[in-house]
């Protein structure tokens, strides 16, 4: 069986695609970029989970690590989505000064009037 | 001379130059100048010596972020972040180092009236940065982080004249397309990274090969569809042609020639050979094993090659912009340099593939360097006379003649005139793509014919009747003129030596980028002897 922390990265990721593709504000289309990335977030991290001896897994922390009865998530992934969510902000905040920009020269966020440029 | 001892300063030089920038730039113009051309220089030399070290010893270099070796203790894969450079990467660091260090020669004079210069430069230097990171890195998720921090960096730089509608929009949709294919990229690698537990470019290969899963095929579509967005392949180059032409002209010199190429071709190049490798699949189907069909992906690759030549070189003709007839030319070109990489996986294992692959790798050099060149005159143009419109250029060889001589040059190689160097790359695609398949060879044929056809057109408005609008034109400054010259030196002596180059330096590139898996697995493995 899938589990349900898949499906529901792949569904952020399925909207995300379905929102760029089809919306026309530019504020949405900064938003859907944020929402295929959370959901990749979301795939790594639920990479990590294991479940040991029956209980939930505890964050990768090694002091008192052997009064421990359950498993640690793996580090691996939360060091690389923690590296991309700041990927993720930088684009982020790009795409928002980028937008800003396009308001004062074209005065709207409609995506559609973003067309000049022909040739 | 120990070639692990040199890699690191390849990133610390840059990175180091990068973020010093905004307090060197304080002591004022001159200080942040000659900083930056201080960095870049010390960058090429560094480049330079790793090259030469990788050519003459042909081994690969490995080595370990912050360990002796990529194994952890008491394991025997490796955890570590690890850097392999091989004959491939080495051309790409010294092709990226020469041309970035050309265009912030350019920047000085051609950015002399714009402000916030101090951004510029830091940019401009985190661009190289990346895309020298890229051609280095031989670790996953170290390739996407420096994937992300050179498309951050250009997307910036397009959209640096801010005050232009032009650069705010170009901006816009090269961002919004490149955020899209580096997700994809990102989606493939955690895919890979769920399935096989690892993130190591050679241990990835060997479990691959173990058990190549569905999974790893889905992988592989969104590393190629992720890629070639990337690389500006026909159905989707629409943003090259915006985002190309709207960049200052010095950034479309390293857009066009680097940045497409590393991010795009080299990347997938490495993915297709180091992570699927196309010899061990064509092994294990001989023993009816599951096997990934390489061949197949190779022949998805040549269509899309076949369509981006032929769009990408008639696009060109109709231009009436300068600069956007030197985008669309770089959509040709891309076209075959796939060309080349898909026939060098369709064809793999017989003589004709590894010599399309090694033209592919030799036009990828020969273009940055053309383009690169045809770029900064196009800035030479623009500021000089105001207009990249080629209606209103007409006549200009009369008032700049040193530039139209560069110009002349620069598109006689690009359309593979036989003394430039253009003529020798081109010719081993030719010669490969007619012997594996006659159409193919057509197609590409075709492709050139409508190259000439667009670069007769500039030059014929070059030397045509001169128009009032050129006449107090004359060529640019020194330090405008000096990288042109150069560049037009090194495409000068590169088509002197044509075969030599071929023979010794890109055939046993591509031979050593089709055997790099096992020679790559080596290389990590030797390294657990002395663990």
């Amino acid at each position: 069986m899938i589990p349900f922390q898949f499906i529901t990265a792949f569904l952020m990721v399925a909207i995300g695609i379905y929102a760029f593709l089809y919306k026309r504000n530019l504020l949405k289309l900064v938003l859907a970029l944020d929402i295929i990335d959370s959901g990749i977030h979301l795939l790594l991290v639920s990479l990590g989970y294991r479940m040991e001896l029956k209980e939930p897994p505890t964050a990768p922390i090694y002091t008192g690590y052997e009064t421990l009865k359950s498993a640690m998530v793996g580090p691996l992934p939360q060091a690389l989505v923690l590296t991309s969510i700041v990927i993720g902000v930088c684009v982020l905040s790009l795409a928002v000064a980028l937008t800003i920009n396009a308001y004062r020269h074209y005065g709207t966020l409609d995506v559609r009037a973003l067309r000049r440029l022909r040739g | 001379m120990n070639g692990e001892a040199i890699l690191p300063y390849i990133i610390i030089i840059p990175l180091f130059g990068a973020f010093s920038m905004p307090i060197v730039s304080l002591a004022g113009r001159k200080a942040r100048e000659a900083w930056a051309v201080l960095i870049s220089a010390l960058t090429l030399v560094v480049a330079s010596a790793l090259f030469y070290h990788v050519w003459d010893t042909k081994e690969i270099i490995v080595y370990t972020l912050g360990a002796k070796t990529p194994f952890g203790q008491g394991v025997d894969f490796p955890i570590r972040i690890v850097w392999e450079v091989d004959l491939l990467g080495a051309i790409m660091v010294l092709t990226v180092a020469f041309v970035s260090f050309m265009a912030i020669l350019y920047s000085i004079g051609y950015m002399k009236h714009d402000t916030g210069l101090e951004k510029y430069y830091t940019l401009i230097l985190i661009l190289e940065l990346g895309m020298l990171g890229i051609a280095i890195t031989g670790d996953l998720f170290n390739f996407y982080v420096f994937l992300e921090i050179m498309s951050i960096a250009s997307y910036a730089l397009v959209a640096f004249r801010n005050d232009t509608w032009e650069g705010i929009e170009a901006g816009i949709k090269y961002m919004f397309v490149g955020s899209i294919a580096s997700s994809f990229v990102l989606l493939g690698i955690a895919l890979l990274y769920g399935q096989y537990g690892t993130l190591t470019m050679g241990y990835m290969a060997i479990k691959i090969l173990e058990n190549p899963t569905v999974t790893a095929k889905v992988a592989l579509a969104l590393f190629i569809a992720g890629l070639l967005f990337k690389s500006g392949a026909s159905p989707v180059h629409m943003w090259l042609a915006d985002a190309h032409p709207a960049a200052p002209s010095s950034i479309s010199a390293m857009l066009s020639g680097l940045v497409i190429k590393i991010g795009g071709i080299y990347a997938m190049a490495r993915i297709l050979f180091s992570i699927y490798s196309p010899l061990a699949n064509k092994i294990l189907e001989a023993y009816n094993q599951p096997y990934i069909n390489m061949g197949a992906i190779g022949w998805v690759i040549i269509i899309f090659a076949c369509l981006t030549l032929i769009i990408g070189n008639a696009m060109a003709v109709i231009q009436t912009d300068m600069k956007r007839l030197l985008a669309y030319s770089s959509v040709g070109q891309i076209g075959y340099i796939l060309l080349g990489l898909g026939i060098g996986l369709a064809a793999y294992g017989t003589q004709t593939g590894e010599v399309a692959l090694a033209g592919a790798i030799y036009h990828t050099v020969n273009h940055a360097l053309m383009k690169a060149l045809l770029f900064l005159v196009a800035g030479a143009v623009i500021h000089e006379v105001g207009t990249r419109n080629l209606n209103e250029l007409s006549g200009l060889a009369k008032t700049m003649p040193k530039t139209t001589f560069a110009f002349l040059i620069g598109a006689a190689a690009i359309v593979g005139t036989p003394p430039l160097n253009g003529f020798a790359s081109k010719w081993l695609i030719y010669e490969s793509s007619a012997v594996f398949n006659p159409v193919l060879g057509a197609i590409a044929i075709i492709g050139t014919a409508f190259c000439t056809a667009a670069y007769v057109r500039v030059l014929y408005t070059f030397f045509g009747r001169p128009s009032e609008r050129i006449a107090n034109a004359e060529d640019p400054e020194t330090s405008m003129m000096l990288p042109m010259l150069l560049l037009v030196l090194a495409i000068v002596v590169m088509g002197l030596f044509p075969w030599q180059i071929s023979d010794k330096v890109m055939i046993p590139a591509a031979r050593m980028l089709e055997q790099f898996k096992f020679e790559y697995i080596q290389a990590l493995i030797s390294l657990a002897g002395g663990a």
